[in-house]
């Protein structure tokens, strides 16, 4: 057979086909192993026909590389080499990206926690501070308000259109010393403003007294206030008459008679 | 081999000689399409075409040594392994050859209108050349590469002498190779 026979001849392409019987396989590869022509032709064939095949190619499931894998005990490698597979490869992926972002998150969650332990520590401070400030501002407040109620209180008894203003006067043991009495003339109430009497030695009080009908009537004890403040104008005890009202000083607790030195005095 | 020039033929073979992973895995990235596209044409079922394709591998990869260069590529092996496969499964499974042939354009080409991954070789510039074969040429190379046809039963099939199988053959590779070579 002449060569041009041969590779005009269609048994070359049933052979790349697989379509050839035996004999005929055998025969295309004896003229392959004789003439170079043939073989190139050969390869030409294939060629042509690896073209046709990657032109009707279906992409594989997704899943069955890994399952060859697994039969063969092969490692898929890490970097596939087409995408053809790609399902599986980003399914491989996935899984890689999946553990080096958790790790990464992880990381990234132990920082975060550092940095909002610290600034959870520092707004712990900021709070207690605010809180500690809050409550020095509510005391300081609160001094005020109760400050300004017995302001009040003080304004109310001076300017009360019933109160009845009585002057006592420093005595000889303390001749700077001086007192005022308001006393209501609608309700008998007392009250004095005891701001000009020197404080009280310890162990000391003073004693309001009211003079009735020539006898000194107890009128109660003045209390320092607790916080060692002036004396506010305190109420005492109601007199419904008294031609003068006197303080002296007395031991803690007071006495029913009059014992101590007489300070101030002063006639209604 | 065409596609991917990772790996020349002479050293893709000699990787897969000793066993090599990768090489492997380059195999079946860059051929288990073209593979697949002769298993699914033949196998109408899903699972079985996975099925298939997987055991072809595994003969592949465990069976290398019977590949023999002298007698052709390395894709023709491959492909015809993978032919005589399909259809030695749908035999064994009570299934009788598919005598219908795949005249309906739709038939074949529907594979390619699904939106599958992109290949990684130019695979619709392929598509674009091979779609320029006359219907007869190609269905007398369809019938052989992608049904398992004989040369007998193309013969009957198409209603032709069996002596002009070959001839006819040769024309439509001739004119394959054409438009292949125009690209």
């Amino acid at each position: 057979m002449e060569l041009v026979e041969i590779i005009s001849s269609g048994l070359l392409e049933l052979y790349v086909l697989g379509i050839a019987n035996e004999q005929e396989s055998a025969q295309v590869l004896a003229w392959a192993e004789q003439y170079p022509e043939v073989k190139l032709e050969l390869e030409a064939i294939e060629k042509n026909m690896e073209q046709y095949a990657l032109a009707n190619a279906v992409p594989a499931g997704g899943l069955v590389k890994e399952k060859i894998a697994a039969e063969l005990n092969i490692q898929t490698p890490i970097q596939s080499t087409a995408a053809g597979s790609s399902k599986y490869i980003s399914l491989n992926n996935f899984w890689r990206y999946a553990a080096a972002a958790s790790i990464a998150l992880l990381i990234g969650s132990a920082l975060l926690n550092v940095v909002f332990y610290s600034k959870y520590q520092d707004s712990k401070k900021q709070f207690a501070s605010a809180v500690s400030a809050k409550n020095s501002a509510e005391e300081r407040l609160a001094a005020l308000e109760e400050s300004n109620r017995e302001m009040k209180n003080d304004m109310e008894v001076v300017q009360s259109r019933y109160s009845e203003p009585v002057s006592l006067k420093g005595m000889a043991v303390a001749p700077d010393a001086a007192a005022k009495i308001f006393w209501m003339k609608n309700t008998g109430e007392v009250y004095i403003d005891p701001n000009n009497l020197p404080a009280p030695p310890s162990g000391m009080q003073y004693q309001l007294w009211g003079i009735v009908d020539g006898k000194p009537v107890d009128g109660g004890l003045i209390v320092f206030s607790k916080k060692g403040d002036k004396y506010r104008i305190q109420k005492m005890k109601s007199f419904g008459k008294a031609e003068a009202f006197a303080v002296t000083l007395e031991t803690a607790g007071g006495h029913p008679q009059p014992k101590g030195d007489m300070y101030v005095m002063g006639r209604m | 081999m065409t596609g991917n020039n990772k790996y020349t033929e002479e050293e893709l073979v000699s990787l897969l000689r000793q066993k090599d992973q990768h090489a492997f895995s380059y195999l079946y990235d860059n051929y288990s399409g073209a593979l697949n596209g002769v298993i699914v044409r033949l196998v109408n079922d899903v699972q079985l075409s996975e099925d298939v394709l997987q055991e072809a591998f595994t003969r592949i990869w465990n069976n290398f040594g019977q590949y023999d260069s002298s007698k052709g590529r390395l894709f023709t092996w491959m492909i015809n392994l993978t032919r005589n496969l399909a259809i030695d499964t749908l035999r064994s499974k009570g299934y009788r050859k598919q005598q219908q042939i795949l005249r309906d354009e739709n038939s074949v080409s529907s594979y390619h209108d699904k939106s599958y991954a992109p290949d990684k070789f130019d695979s619709i510039g392929l598509q674009k050349q091979v779609a320029q074969l006359k219907p007869e040429q190609k269905t007398i190379i369809d019938l052989a590469y992608f049904n398992g046809f004989t040369q007998e039963e193309i013969s009957r099939e198409l209603g032709i002498p069996l002596g002009t199988v070959k001839t006819r053959m040769r024309s439509a590779i001739i004119e394959l190779r054409k438009l292949l070579d125009n690209s």
